[in-house]
C-alpha cells in the first residue's frame, strides 16, 4: 500500500500517478458542470477528495477510468444541486486554453472548445452526462452500463442530446 | 461549427490542458491528499485519546458512578465511530451508482433532515417552557438552591431568563434557516430527478 493508503496492492495506482492520468478527465467533467472559476477550484477539489475515498472501493470490474468518470459526475451533479444561483456561463480562463504549435489552429480549436463547453453546460443534466462521456471517449456499452440504462435507451437520449447540442452550437455560431 | 460531428468534437474536447495546468492540478490533489489523510489520523489520535483517558479515569476511580459515567461516554464514542463509518458508506454508495440512485438517496437524506429539523424546532419552544416549570416547582437541592440564589441577586434570573431566551430565539432561526436551505436543495433534487424520470419515459 502506497504512503497515501492507496496503491502498490490490489492494482490500484498511487494516487498521484491518477492525477497524472485522469486529472485532465476530472478538470473537463468540471468545468462542464460549473462555469465560475472560484467554484470549479472547490468542485476540482472536492472531485478529487471523492475519488481518494472511493478508490479503496474499486473492483476491477470496470476500467479506472469509468471509476473516476463516475465518481467525478456524480460529486459534479450533486455540488450543481447544493448552489443556490442556477449556475452561470462565463468565458475559459486563458490559461485552461490548450497550447498548440500553430497559433492560428490554436485560436479556432480554442473557440470551438469554448463554444462546446458552454453549450454542454446549457444541456439538461441527463443529456449532458451522456454527451460528456462519449466526447470522453467512452463506448456505448460502458455509457450504458455506467448509466444503467438498455444500450437502445443510450441510443435515444444520445439522439436527442446530439440535436440539442447541435442545435446550440448552431445559436453560438 | 457547422459540421456536426461527435469524433471531431471529441477531440476538439480532450485537448489536453497546458503543462502549468496539469502542474496546478497535482498541486491541488495533493493538498487534498494530505488533508484528507491528516483527517483520517486525527480522527483516529482523537478517538484513542479520548478513550484513554476515559479508561484510565476508570482505573484510577474505580466505583460504580466513574464506571457509569465512563461507559456512557465510551458508547457515544463507539456510536459516533459507528455513525461516521455508516455516513461514509452512504457517501460511497451515492458516489458509486448512477447519478438517479445518488439523486434519490440525497433526497431521502435531505428529507430526513429537514423532518428531524422541523421537529428540534417544535421542540424548542417547549423545552424551553418544560425547563422553566421545572426550576420553579422543582423540590431537590440542585434546583432549589439555584432558584433561592437567583431570586437573591437584583435582575440576575432576568438577566439569565433574558439569555437563555436570546439563545433559544438564535436556535430558532438557526434551525429555520437550515430548513429553508435544505427545501430549497430538494426542489432541485426533486426537479432533478424528475427530469431524468423524463428522459426514461421517452426511452
Amino acid at each position: 500500500m502506497g504512503a497515501d493508503g492507496h496503491g502498490g496492492d490490489g492494482g490500484i495506482p498511487p494516487f498521484d500517478r491518477i492525477v497524472a492520468d485522469y486529472g485532465a478527465l476530472i478538470s473537463r467533467i468540471a468545468m462542464s458542470y460549473e462555469a465560475d472559476p472560484t467554484l470549479r477550484e472547490d468542485l476540482t477539489q472536492q472531485i478529487f477528495l471523492a475519488v481518494w475515498q472511493a478508490l479503496p472501493s474499486y473492483r476491477a470490474d470496470a476500467s479506472l477510468k469509468t471509476f473516476i468518470a463516475r465518481v467525478a459526475q456524480n460529486r459534479s451533479i450533486s455540488f450543481v444541486t447544493k448552489q443556490v444561483r442556477q449556475p452561470q456561463v462565463t468565458e475559459l480562463p486563458e490559461k485552461l486554453e490548450a497550447a498548440e504549435p500553430n497559433p492560428e489552429e490554436s485560436a479556432i480549436y480554442s473557440n470551438e472548445r469554448r463554444m462546446l463547453l458552454e453549450a454542454t453546460r446549457r444541456l439538461p443534466m441527463p443529456q449532458r452526462e451522456v454527451i460528456i462521456l462519449v466526447l470522453e471517449g467512452f463506448d456505448y456499452s460502458e455509457i450504458a452500463e455506467m448509466l444503467d440504462i438498455a444500450p437502445n435507451a443510450l441510443a435515444l437520449r444520445l439522439s436527442r442530446a446530439k440535436t440539442a447540442l447541435k442545435k446550440m452550437l448552431e445559436h453560438q455560431a | 461549427m457547422n459540421d456536426f460531428d461527435l469524433d471531431h468534437l471529441g477531440d476538439v474536447w480532450r485537448q489536453q490542458p497546458d503543462p502549468a495546468e496539469l502542474e496546478s492540478l497535482m498541486r491541488s490533489a495533493e493538498a487534498v491528499r494530505r488533508r484528507a489523510r491528516w483527517g483520517q489520523l486525527v480522527d483516529v489520535a482523537s478517538a484513542l485519546v479520548v478513550g484513554g483517558v476515559v479508561l484510565f479515569l476508570i482505573l484510577l476511580n474505580p466505583e460504580r458512578d466513574t464506571l457509569v459515567v465512563g461507559g456512557v461516554a465510551i458508547m457515544f464514542l463507539l456510536f459516533g465511530q459507528y455513525r461516521q463509518r455508516r455516513l461514509r458508506q452512504e457517501e460511497l454508495r451515492s458516489l458509486t451508482g448512477t447519478a438517479e440512485e445518488m439523486l434519490d438517496q440525497s433526497i431521502a437524506r435531505i428529507e430526513a433532515t429537514v423532518r428531524r429539523t422541523r421537529f428540534s424546532l417544535g421542540a424548542l419552544p417547549a423545552g424551553f417552557i418544560i425547563g422553566l416549570i421545572f426550576s420553579y416547582f422543582a423540590d431537590n437541592p440542585v434546583s432549589g438552591d439555584l432558584m433561592r440564589r437567583l431570586s437573591a441577586g437584583a435582575g440576575l434570573g432576568a438577566l439569565i431568563l433574558g439569555i437563555t431566551a436570546l439563545v433559544v430565539i438564535a436556535a430558532a432561526f438557526s434551525l429555520m434557516r437550515t430548513i429553508r436551505r435544505a427545501t430549497n436543495e430538494l426542489i432541485r433534487l426533486n426537479s432533478l430527478r424528475d427530469a431524468y424520470r423524463a428522459e426514461r419515459a421517452q426511452e
